[in-house]
């Protein structure tokens, strides 16, 4: 019933989906990284460019996230649909337990 | 402010009346065969898609805290009140990975609160109890931020503004009397259509906003050194200078703290978790956790308005003229920047984009009242039918609530009122979120550490006064920490000492042998992704794990 080499593969695509998610934390939470107001961009202190940017990289990287997490509970190909269905239905395995 | 004008007022009278019309008539989209059930009136028969989910909880989230207490603090302290940019990044990685195992088990067990949850989870009325009560209390003055949002557009207005009390507040009330009035017939389906008339309006007001006014304050290099000159000067109420342009290293603590905090918090707020459990599948809370930020950037682009606005001389004079009510600035820089109706434009963008969120706040709170007080205290055995009836009637109930708040407490920067909720919000995360992991945590750990917390966060809070009025009260969020030696957002301290009680408690009540409680869940219930929402999965009894 086991295959471990899915398992270690969808523990390494939770992995990666964690650090993109910490990444996306860490990148604002520091705030001495950015309380400054050099160098600035089109009159924008650095400290207020620098934060409106990580806006569209959280996107990406959630985005980034979001694909990966659909990679690792998409069914095994040659698997039935909803053969591993309990009574939770599809996406059984969405998360490592 | 003394006349009226015409063309501004009309346009958002306007633009009122058809969002009332929208949200009378939201009661018939989707419509299901029994209305009478809270999956319906509480959770618009928890089908929502990617699409209407990301209206409604773009509508949910971004309220008058991102368009008048946001620019409202940056206008008053500088940098500071930036924080709200850093909070809405971080709120979405977080929420990535916690909700759709929230979701997950609140579809397969028919949950309608994260009170519903813990209750199955911990097997503890009790337990739940305190979530519940917690989620209405911290959700009432977040309303109350809604209705000081919608008053400063009126004050701006100059509607009643020099007549009595009760003339002044009167357009607020009727407002807020025809919101309650389409609330309870349409439930969340009336805010979740009238979302998208005001993400409409705003997207359309602020990205006008901030690509016009600063060609007419003279560009942004000037707009940040004029802000930068303005805040380094001395508040005569305090003493010492307004704020800074940059956070200085004295309030790096508070700054981080303030933004993880709100992170923290925003998703334990029952409105927002009536927003996930409204989707459809657990896909579209994933995938609009990468559409969502677009909101994000506006938020960033609104919390400059308040540098526009000092900019501004005739805004800078405005406030000063209102008593320095800092709230005004936003509503003031359009009049004082757009044609009558473009700023009639702005000003329904707000009002309508207060009104919103203060919708699905009152039914959240209202699915709270009647599953986990309600129904636990009063009524055991209320019918789907009875329990949808309580909802409608407490969702005017907590309105009222709202208002005491409103009237109660400060408003020099009235963004305190969502950060007291965010204070006592953020409590229910450890009962909450370590319950969709695990149950290490003992059920009477979790409800002293939260007991202990909201005591700690409620009793700091209050000590603190408004700047430059020794003995006043909840005049700030942030407060030294003992023992650290730094200014931190009160939450977190309290959410610190929530989970030290709860850890060496549980270790305590497991030594003592003290009973767990009954656990109604399975670990695959919180991957679950039952597709139809009409028939939840059939939950096989479990035993206690």
């Amino acid at each position: 019933m086991s295959q471990p080499g899915r398992t270690r593969n969808t523990t390494a695509i939770w992995a990666v989906v964690t650090l993109l998610l910490l990444v996306g934390i860490v990148g604002t939470l520091i705030v001495p990284l950015y309380a400054r107001a050099t160098p600035a961009l089109g009159g924008f202190p650095f400290f207020y460019w620098y934060q409106l940017v990580w806006i569209p990289l959280v996107a990406i990287l959630a985005t980034l996230a979001y694909l990966l997490t659909r990679r690792a509970t998409r069914p095994r190909s040659g698997q039935q649909p909803g053969a591993a269905a309990g009574p939770a239905g599809r996406g059984q395995r969405d998360e490592p337990r | 402010m003394s006349h009226v004008n015409a063309v501004s007022f009309t346009i958002l009278i306007v633009l009122f009346l058809v969002v009332t019309a929208v949200g009378f008539a939201a009661a018939r989209w989707r419509r299901a065969d029994s209305m009478l059930h809270l999956d319906q009136w509480g959770l618009g028969g928890r089908g929502f898609g990617t699409f209407v989910s990301w209206f409604l909880l773009g509508g949910d989230l971004y309220t008058a805290y991102t368009f008048i207490a946001v620019p409202a603090l940056v206008f008053g302290v500088g940098a500071t009140g930036f924080f709200a940019v850093p909070y809405t990044i971080m709120v979405f990685p977080i929420v990535f990975v916690f909700a759709p195992r929230l979701w997950s088990v609140c579809r397969v067990h028919g949950y309608v609160t994260p009170a519903d949850f813990v209750r199955g989870r911990y097997g503890s009325p009790g337990l739940a109890l305190a979530i519940a009560v917690t989620g209405i209390l911290a959700t009432m003055p977040y309303i109350a931020l809604q209705l000081v949002g919608i008053q400063a557009v009126l004050t701006v207005l100059g509607v009643g503004s020099n007549s009595s009390t009760f003339l002044k507040d009167l357009p607020l009330l009727i407002a807020f009397v025809v919101l309650a009035a389409y609330t309870y017939l349409s439930g969340l389906r009336a805010p979740a259509l009238t979302a998208f008339i005001k993400d409409a309006l705003v997207y359309i007001a602020i990205i006008v906003a901030v690509i016009y006014i600063p060609t007419r304050v003279g560009g942004w290099t000037h707009i940040f050194s004029n802000a930068g000159a303005h805040l380094a000067t001395t508040n005569p109420k305090t003493g010492k200078p307004f704020g800074a342009l940059v956070t200085p290293p004295a309030g790096e603590w508070a700054y981080a703290t303030l933004a993880l905090g709100s992170a923290l918090a925003l998703f334990m707020y029952p409105h927002a978790v009536t927003g996930v459990l409204a989707t459809k599948r657990r896909d579209v809370i994933r995938r609009n956790m990468a559409i969502l930020p677009a909101y994000s950037l506006i938020l960033g682009l609104v919390a400059l308005l308040g540098y526009m606005a000092l900019a501004s001389p005739g805004v800078v004079a405005g406030v000063k003229a209102a008593d320095g009510n800092s709230q005004l600035a936003v509503p003031l820089l359009f009049e004082h920047m757009f044609p009558s109706w473009f700023a009639g434009i702005g000003y329904s963008a707000i009002v309508i984009g207060a009104l919103v969120p203060a919708a699905i706040m009152s039914i959240a709170a209202a699915n709270l009242f009647t599953r986990n007080i309600y129904r636990v205290l009063f009524n055991p055995h209320a019918t789907p039918a009875q329990e949808t009836r309580v909802a409608q009637l407490f969702s005017l109930i907590v309105k009222a609530g709202a208002l005491v708040f409103v009237l109660a407490l400060s408003k020099t920067f009235s963004i305190n009122l969502q950060l007291l909720g965010g204070i006592w919000i953020l409590q229910t995360f450890p009962a909450i979120v370590a319950g969709l992991y695990t149950r290490w945590f003992h059920r009477w750990a979790l409800l002293l550490g939260w007991l202990a917390a909201m005591v700690y966060g409620t009793v700091v809070a209050y000590q603190q006064p408004v700047a430059g009025e020794p003995g006043s009260h909840f005049g700030a969020s942030t407060a030294n920490v003992p023992g650290l030696g730094h200014t931190a957002y009160i939450a977190v301290t309290a959410f610190v000492i929530n989970l030290i009680v709860a850890v060496v408690l549980t270790f305590v009540f497991r030594a003592l042998k003290l009973a767990a409680g009954t656990d109604e869940t399975q670990p695959a219930h919180y991957t679950a992704d039952p597709e139809d929402p009409a028939a939840p999965v059939a939950v096989p009894t479990s035993q206690a794990s």
